[in-house]
């Protein structure tokens, strides 16, 4: 799970970046976070990750608490998470299924654990035909789908998704979300960042938390938390 | 293969060019050194030889008792900085000056008396060769008050002691100039290797791999740099010294335990450079 508790985050240059700012993401829970450009969705993921500490409040990640944590833990809180960029950022000179392994080796994994989690989490995004393809050789949203299949192969808790549709077609964004839903399906969270608010028209009832300039304007599933 | 031999080896292969580039650079760098190392130890080996020769001979009184001359030679025998004695008696200092100086032969044919004095000549332990220490000896000895004189070339020993320090002292210097730069220039290619991997190192963060596992295969590779580097400067090293050697006779090369010690420092140095690197690149950023 996680937990925003009244948090703030201040940059030194451009000021507040989110304002008080609390929610609860449950277990196996999908959420859409939305909001203009400069709303804090990018803070609020990094806070999750801990890459930002913030100014005020506490984030609470799967037992790890940002009051608490030290940095040689940052890795462990790391590891149960799973994150996607709208910039892939996959390593170009390593195939499909090397850009997913490669996750699991610098963690450390026994091998035959890592012959066995690639393909299957290949498959499960779409993309067990393409596994010896390199990145060039691949379309945005294939790439997109190697990227989702790197941040789980790990089994994370929940898949962070900052903008992943940012960089595709309305066609291929419709059916990146439909991969993260499926994995939501399978029970695992899912924090999925977009500004693109008719993506969302597709899933009425979903739950969705609305962001602007730094504070949380909207929650739709607010609930006794 | 395990995961950090492997990236290791794969580096090599995937950035054939930088990977050489840095080699070359550690080899210029340690081969460098490595000239200005046996120049110095040329010198220095020149410098020994001298000193070899500094001695302490101590002229007896005639009608010395061998008794207690004797006495002398144990006493000396005790002292740690000695390495050797010997007695030359009478007798033998003019055998000796009729061989050495044979155009004066005749005048020491026909003597009626032997005019040289016996002697005991003292020769030093290296390290015990300083006109300090040499002094401090010849004070010991000509309390004795059979010794007639001692003699030690005062003069041209404390100008040894000079040479020496003047070699010491550059040596340091100028060897140290050239480890820092040979370290500097082993630094900055391997800082070349690590900017190309900028996106390796995030992703590697994302996902939670520690920064000691970030780190395994960079060391590695560093390391694998360094000892070929080492040896491609060997290499250059030892035909340089061969085209020398056929014209300056007699010159010392390094010792095989120098050579490995070399080696291993190049590896090292490659480690190292790769371990300061990477503390830029690994904590550099936020964690
Ligand atoms: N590292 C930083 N240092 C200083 N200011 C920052 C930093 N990162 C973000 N900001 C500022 O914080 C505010 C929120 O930025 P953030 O990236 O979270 O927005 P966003 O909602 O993700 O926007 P977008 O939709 O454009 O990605 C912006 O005003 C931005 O200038
Ligand atoms: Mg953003």
């Amino acid at each position: 799970m996680i937990l925003f508790k009244n948090v703030s985050k201040e940059y030194p240059k451009t000021g507040y970046a989110l304002r008080d700012v609390s929610f609860h993401l449950r277990r196996g829970e999908f959420v859409f976070v939305t909001g203009p450009s400069g709303a804090g969705k990018t803070t609020l993921v990094k806070l999750v990750t801990m890459e930002e500490r913030p100014s005020a409040g506490t984030v609470r990640v799967s037992g790890f608490s940002s009051d608490r944590i030290k940095r040689r833990e940052i890795p462990y809180l790391r590891r149960r998470l799973g994150v996607v960029f709208q910039d892939f950022r996959l390593l170009k000179n390593r195939t499909a299924r090397e850009n997913v392994a490669f996750s699991m080796e610098v963690i450390g994994t026994p091998r035959e654990q890592i012959g066995l989690a690639v393909p299957r989490t290949l498959a499960a995004v779409g993309l067990a035909s393409k596994a010896d393809h390199l990145p060039a050789e691949l379309s945005g949203g294939e790439q997109q789908r190697v990227a989702i299949a790197r941040a789980l192969v790990n089994e994370p808790f929940v898949l962070l998704a900052d903008e992943p549709t940012g960089n595709l077609d309305e066609r291929v964004s419709k059916d990146i979300l439909r991969v993260c839903k499926d994995i939501n399906l399978r029970g695992m969270a899912v924090l999925f960042v977009t500004h693109n608010r008719t993506l969302l028209d597709d899933y009425v009832g979903a739950r969705v938390i609305e962001l602007d300039r730094g504070a949380l304007v909207s929650d739709t599933g607010a609930g006794d938390s | 293969m395990r995961y950090t031999p492997r990236e290791a080896f794969f580096a090599f292969r995937r950035a054939p060019l930088l990977s050489a580039l840095s080699v070359v650079t550690i080899a210029f760098a340690l081969y460098t050194l490595a000239v200005f190392g046996l120049v110095w130890l040329n010198i220095e080996r020149v410098l020994d030889d001298v000193a070899q020769r500094v001695e302490v001979i101590v002229f007896l009184e005639d009608g010395t008792d061998p008794a207690e001359s004797a006495t002398l030679m144990s006493e000396l025998a005790t002292y740690p900085e000695v390495d050797s004695i010997a007695y030359v008696s009478k007798d033998d200092a003019l055998a000796r000056a009729r061989g050495d100086l044979s155009e004066y032969r005749e005048l020491y044919e026909d003597l009626e008396v032997n005019p040289l004095p016996a002697s005991i000549e003292i020769e030093l332990k290296p390290g015990f060769r300083r006109s300090a220490q040499v002094n401090e000896i010849a004070a010991r000895v000509e309390r004795f008050p059979f010794v007639e004189e001692v003699k030690y070339g005062e003069e041209w020993v404390s100008k040894l002691n000079f040479l020496q320090d003047m070699s010491l002292f550059l040596g340091l210097v100028v060897g140290g100039i050239f480890a820092a730069v040979a370290f500097v220039a082993i630094g900055a290619t391997i800082n070349l290797v690590l900017i190309a991997r900028e996106d390796e190192f995030a992703i590697m963060k994302m996902v939670g791999a520690t920064p000691g596992f970030i780190a395994q295969p960079f060391i590695l590779e560093g390391f694998v740099k360094g000892v070929v580097g080492a040896i491609l400067a060997l290499v250059l090293l030892t035909a340089t010294f061969s085209a020398l050697e056929q014209r300056v006779l007699a010159l010392g090369f390094y010792t095989p335990a120098q050579i490995v010690t070399g080696v291993a420092l190049g590896g090292v140095l490659g480690a190292v450079g790769s371990i300061l690197s990477l503390r830029r690149h690994l904590y550099g950023g936020t964690a």
